[in-house]
């Protein structure tokens, strides 16, 4: 039985990740509450992502072939393994519905006030329907063409935008109190490092040849993204000094300042979507990690049923879940930094510590046997 | 089976699309762009006047011929106790909606400005429409009747404003702002806003408008005014100076103008004896631009004298708008955040909330080092033999 | 994939029994069976076979003298060569074997062996013995030879019909390169390419489909280059196909393509040898169709479209910046009118304030919104093309002065239709051009972009991106990835996607075409003048 046919390679992983990780979290910067030290903040939060990434890949070097609900199982026994892959499931299937209220959010305040959320919504998980529907192979396949398409879009703007920026309005460095910073880091750890926990839905689709180099690839590109983030941080905190702290959407109002020879000017809505991109490409991540796990579980030949309930599910409680943009920022600063430690950390440190410790039990048997 | 739910789907998002037409769309013909907004004070003192002016497309002039009959804009007003309140009552007297994303200017009367411009200041930074690269302007007067000035270089007021503004650099004696940059000074704990002031010149039918100095504000509410040499001060810490001339006595009789080529400046926070300090480092670079008198200015003593002259002249300007900003105790220049990035706990335990009472006595010293690199296509003044 | 199964019952419309029994007309008990000895009987077969259509020339003669064997000549009239029937096969067999038969004794003991090794001078002999071969070839141009008392027939080569000359295409003119074109003849354009690689490992191999056309299909391919099982695949397809009319390579194309819903296309054409030549030579496949000169090569990669043969002839930095702006007239020809009209409806602070003005006077008075603007004027000029393109030439060039006047001038002035839509949709009509092979693919992603962009704005245009992307991503064409070497990433093909590099820098085949034999060329390859002290071509002394 095997839901998944399409294979993919190491540079696919290395392109999805970055795409995953830019994903919302450009439009709502990592890292958030640190004023001019997000750059550091950011830094801390891919040192504590960084371990987080690296249980991740481990585990899934480990077991090769074999994804987090196959992994759950062998590691933690049929009954407790499924009851953490059900958690596992609401996770990627909540933080799907996260990411898509984020987007209906932004271009709901920003610009297209009068539509309805469910229509950017629904647009949106519809085409991350189809895509989901077409494997894994495709979603990386989109991935090679729009995350350069994105890439170059941040250069483009940070280029633009480095007449309007002041390298003093960087300083003083580490202005925080260490307990704020911490905060600050942790909630980039977790938002959107850590995320990259649902590749462990997607290593198990990594051709024979590239799972021994796999972990070098993925925090590769957590690696990439994150110096993208580290750049839009300090562009950020250079253009915008002390007002980026009141920015709902702190990259949008800087590109708002870009003025080239009074042509290029307020380019966020252009620049806006690129950024979009990405917040797809993590959509399609999350609802195909949700789609084929639940399939897994359930035990079904084929993820393709799932798709169209999975996805109208996700909708709705993205629409219904806040009342207002207000609660969706209180909780990606305060609760989801708490929320996402289990699935981030706690399950693939214990799968791990199990899986070494189960693995060193069969090799002293096997050594016992020899002798 | 696929293929039709794929139908099914197309359908479904084919009516999701139609349904929308009418949601953000806007068309052109249906906006009225807005080129000025001035805000006043209203008769009645819980409200604000605002006046707006629109473009009126057909009758701007295009290189295809067509247009130029009648005016190119139009100004309308209404009333609100806020800016967006006023804004939505606009459209009471224009047929279109107003779109303020291409506004260039944003003008205040020095009523409103004395009073404090924070209430009517967010609008224009939370909505997304207004662009936070408008021009931040003091109106002497009321703010409706510059907008109301017909200017003649350029049919449509605001952009007359926005050029007149980004000219300034030419002479270097007037700090303008954007709000942005308005609202970053705004937000932050010690230093002021500054921004234009404009005015009109002229009277009845020859009315024309001029920039006329910078408009020092404390907080969100005007205290002072900067004239053209304090501004120039200003804008020479600030280190923002592009061009302009410097004037300088001849030995003789007459004086001697030195263009302005660049220039930059360096602001030193140091606490000396327990007292704050500030050394503003000022290089500049010049060149001998015009000359009355006849002397030969070329010879070395003559041309260093020169130098030293330009540097004093400099450090005049700054010690002006330096005296000035210390007794309308605005921070203008941004000694307090110089403070901040290099005494960052001496500045959160004792300057951040009591900067008011450490910056009228803070010393500060200027150190210009000022240099005259050409002097033009001719050596030796013209003097007749 | 589409169910057939459903299509099942309109097979009771067509006739009860399925397509694969309808083999022949008439004459199918006959047909199968072999040659008798007596010529009669046989021309009677032939003739209930073949018919009694007036082109079929049924020429009955003896063989030299009085008291030798009848023969008879069966060839289709204006298929043949008439000049070689008439000087190498009625010439010999008439005339000349009076003297030469009686001193070697062919007759009587004359055997079909005998007529064929020593009589007949024409090259391209076969031995047949059944009606089935012998109306086939018949109605190829062959002649058929029957001789009373034998049970073989010869089938003699003499296909010679008026053909059109070898002439420059029409559709992919180049100012560098050759100027052949391929014509309707499966052989013409079999000897085009063998002209162009004269390797032995050029292989032909020929098929006929069609029940009623019998067309000839060729697919040629070079043994060591190509993937063994795309020919597989190709060979597999094209078994496959059971129809009755194969008259364009367009049939062909619809049979085998892999993603029959998709607008785009999964297999290429071109008109021209030598681009078909290093297709081949990349480790593709052609199929060459008897009966039109476009030619079909696969795998198809989405890049194709944006290379012409030229890029190869000329030097490399133009033809960069030329495939640049290809890339940058295809992005124009679709996404062109749906910015427009997605910028001067939804998005009016992206405009620079004097062109909004500019805009904004253009659409002063203009009774239309910008999308319905966009759908008329998209329409507009699609009629115009299509009238144009239909049309005989001289009455194109009217039309085109009454497009150019009518749309172009009268509706600006009248006020109907803003003057910059016409100028966003002139400039979206020349740019589709640029890029022919997706022509079609852009006049449908064209509207799909304006009706997005009039009703979401960007975002609109953004999904309708993504989701052509989606689709694109999908496509496969004979097992390549239609996006190949952009997504999957294959950067060593990069050489030849947005930057031509030198051809000396070329050194692989594309890997996307399955990389059967990588290296094409040696490494160090530059071209380098002669180094001091090395012997050199017309020293200076």
């Amino acid at each position: 039985m095997e839901l998944e046919r399409g294979k993919i390679n190491n540079l696919h992983l290395t392109f999805l990740i970055i795409g995953f990780t830019f994903g919302s979290s450009v439009i709502i910067s990592p890292g958030k509450g640190a004023g001019q030290d997000t750059w550091l903040a950011i830094l801390a939060g891919l040192a504590e992502g960084l371990i987080f990434a690296w249980i991740f890949f481990t585990l899934a070097v480990k077991f090769p072939g074999k994804n987090i609900i196959q992994i759950n199982e062998v590691v933690f026994g049929v009954f407790t393994g499924k009851v953490i892959s059900l958690l596992y499931l609401w996770y990627f299937f909540h933080l799907g519905s996260l990411v898509l209220r984020n987007f209906g959010d932004f271009f709901t305040s920003l610009i297209y006030f009068q539509t309805p959320l469910v229509v950017i919504i629904g647009l949106t998980a519809i085409l991350a329907a189809s895509a989901v529907r077409n494997g894994i192979e495709v979603i990386a396949r989109c991935s090679l063409v729009l995350v350069p398409i994105t890439i170059f879009a941040f250069i483009f703007d940070t280029v633009f935008l480095l007449p309007e920026t002041e390298i003093t309005r960087l300083l003083p460095i580490l202005e925080l109190p260490p307990k704020d910073f911490l905060k600050s880091s942790h909630s980039a750890a977790t938002f959107p490092f850590g995320e990259t926990v649902a590749f462990l839905m997607i290593t198990s689709s990594l051709n024979k040849n590239s799972i021994s180099s796999m972990k070098k690839f993925a925090l590769g590109g957590i690696i990439i993204a994150a110096i993208f983030f580290i750049m839009a941080a300090i562009r950020n905190a250079a253009v915008l000094g002390g007002t980026a702290e009141i920015s709902l959407y702190p990259s949008y109002v800087a590109i708002q300042l870009i003025e080239v020879a009074e042509i290029l000017s307020r380019l966020e809505v252009a620049v806006s979507f690129p950024i979009f991109i990405m917040g797809f490409l993590k959509i399609s991540v999350l609802y195909y990690s949700a789609v084929v796990g639940s399939a897994q579980i359930l035990g079904l030949r084929s993820y393709l049923p799932l798709v169209l309930p999975i996805g109208t599910i996700m909708v709705v409680l993205s629409i219904t879940q806040f009342a207002t943009a207000v609660e969706n920022i209180i909780w990606a600063t305060d609760i989801y930094p708490f929320y996402s430690l289990p699935f981030q950390l706690i399950f693939p440190l214990l799968a791990l510590i199990a899986a070494i410790f189960k693995q060193s039990k069969a090799g002293a048997k096997k050594a016992g046997e020899a002798q | 089976m696929e293929h039709r739910r794929k139908l099914f789907i197309t359908l479904v998002l084919a009516i999701t699309l139609l349904g929308s037409s009418c949601w953000d769309r806007r068309e052109l013909d249906d906006l009225a762009i807005a080129t000025a907004v001035g805000i006043d004070q209203a008769e009645d003192p819980n409200k604000l006047l605002m006046t707006v002016e629109i473009i009126l497309p057909q009758n701007v002039s295009t290189p295809g011929g067509g247009g130029g009959q009648g005016p190119a804009s139009l100004n309308i007003q209404s009333q609100g106790t806020t800016p967006f309140e006023a804004a939505k009552r606009l459209t009471f007297e224009s047929d279109k909606r107003i779109y303020f994303a291409h506004n260039p200017v944003l003008i205040f009367s020095e009523e409103m400005a004395k009073k404090g411009i924070l209430p009517a200041f967010d609008f224009f930074i939370r909505d997304p429409e207004p662009r936070r690269t408008a021009w931040m302007l003091v109106a002497e007067g009321k703010a409706q009747d510059l907008i109301n000035v017909q200017t003649i270089l350029d049919p449509i007021t605001g952009l007359y404003i926005e050029q007149l503004i980004e000219s300034t650099g030419a002479a270097s004696q007037i700090a303008t702002l954007m709000v942005q940059g308005f609202l970053e000074r705004l937000m932050s704990p010690t230093t002021a806003p500054y921004c234009s002031i404009i005015r009109i010149k002229g009277k009845e039918n020859n009315k024309s408008m001029e920039l006329s100095g910078t408009a020092i504000f404390k907080k969100d509410k005007m205290v002072g005014k900067f004239d053209y040499k304090e501004g120039r001060g200003l804008l020479w810490v600030l280190g923002e100076v592009e061009s302009g001339i410097i004037t300088v006595p001849c030995e003789k009789e007459g004086n001697i103008g030195l263009e302005i080529i660049r220039a930059d400046a360096k602001i030193t926070p140091a606490i000396i004896d327990n007292t704050l300090k500030v050394i503003i480092n000022i290089t500049e670079e010049g060149n001998l631009g015009e000359q009355e008198c006849p002397i030969d200015l070329t010879a070395p003593e003559a041309w260093q004298s020169l130098e030293r002259k330009q540097a004093e002249a400099i450090r005049q300007e700054v010690l002006a708008a330096v005296k000035k900003a210390q007794e309308l105790n605005a921070d203008v220049f941004g000694f307090g955040e110089a403070f901040h990035r290099k005494y960052k706990a001496l500045w959160k335990e004792q300057l951040k909330n009591n900067w008011d009472e450490f910056f009228p006595d803070l010393e500060v010293e200027v150190l210009v080092e000022a240099k005259l690199r050409r002097t033009g296509t001719t050596t030796k003044p013209a003097v007749p033999e | 994939m589409f169910n057939l199964k459903k299509l099942k019952f309109l097979q009771f419309l067509i006739s009860q029994k399925p397509l694969k029994g309808q083999q022949s007309d008439k004459g199918q008990g006959d047909k199968r069976h072999g040659l008798t000895a007596n010529l009669k009987r046989n021309i009677t077969i032939l003739k209930d076979n073949l018919g009694t259509s007036g082109d079929i020339v049924y020429h009955e003669f003896t063989m030299g003298t009085e008291g030798r064997p009848d023969a008879s000549l069966i060839y289709v009239d204006g298929l043949v060569n008439k000049t070689v029937i008439n000087e190498f096969i009625i010439n010999p067999l008439m005339l000349e074997s009076r003297s030469v038969s009686e001193k070697c004794g062919i007759f009587p003991n004359y055997n079909i062996d005998v007529i064929k090794n020593t009589l007949i001078s024409v090259g391209g002999i076969e031995k047949v013995s059944t009606f089935e071969e012998l109306t086939d070839s018949c109605l190829s141009g062959d002649t058929v030879l029957l001789i009373n008392g034998l049970t073989e027939g010869l089938v003699i080569s003499t296909r010679g019909w008026q053909t059109r000359g070898v002439t420059e295409p029409d559709t992919e003119a180049v100012v560098r390169g050759p100027r052949e074109g391929f014509t309707e003849t499966l052989r013409t354009n079999t000897a085009l390419i063998r002209r162009r690689i004269k390797s032995t490992n050029l292989t032909i191999e020929t098929f006929t489909i069609g029940q009623q056309t019998k067309t000839d299909v060729a697919v040629v391919y070079i043994k060591g280059i190509v993937n063994p099982g795309l020919v597989k695949e190709i060979k597999k397809r094209l078994k496959s196909i059971n129809t009755d009319a194969i008259l364009e390579s367009g049939y062909i194309e619809q049979y085998i393509e892999d993603a029959p819903f998709s607008p785009f296309s999964t297999i290429g054409n071109s008109e021209r040898p030598d681009s078909v030549a290093a297709k081949i030579l990349e480790g593709r496949a052609a199929i060459i169709v008897d009966g039109t000169p476009m030619v079909l090569t696969v795998p198809l990669l989405f890049i194709e479209s944006f290379q012409s043969a030229e890029d190869y002839y000329s030097r490399p930095y133009y033809v960069s910046i030329v495939r640049i702006l290809r890339f940058v007239s295809f992005f124009i020809s679709i996404f062109g009118p749906g910015v427009y009209v997605a910028l001067v409806s939804f998005h009016q602070e992206l405009i620079p304030t004097p062109l909004l003005i500019t805009f904004a006077a253009a659409r002063a008075g203009t009774p239309f919104p910008a999308v319905v603007e966009a759908i008329i004027m998209g329409i507009a000029f699609e009629i115009l093309r299509e009238a144009g393109i239909r049309l005989p030439r001289p009455v194109g060039t009217a039309i085109s002065i009454v497009g150019a006047l009518v749309i172009g001038e009268a509706v600006v002035s009248a006020g109907l239709i803003s003057a910059s839509m016409v100028i966003v949709v002139a400039l979206t009509a020349i740019a589709s051009f640029v890029v022919p092979p997706q022509a079609d693919v852009g006049g449908i992603a064209r509207v799909s972009m304006v009706f997005l962009g009039g009703t979401l704005g960007a975002f609109g245009l953004m999904i309708g991106f993504l989701g052509g992307l989606i689709h694109l991503c999908t496509l496969r064409s004979f097992g390549t990835p239609y996006m190949s070497p952009l997504a999957p990433l294959k950067p060593l093909d990069w050489k030849d996607v947005v930057i031509r590099f030198p051809l000396w820098t070329m050194i692989t085949r594309p890997s996307s075409m399955g990389w059967n034999n990588p290296q094409r060329q040696e490494i160090a390859m530059m071209p380098a003048p002669p180094q001091d002290g090395e012997e050199s071509g017309p020293a200076q002394k």
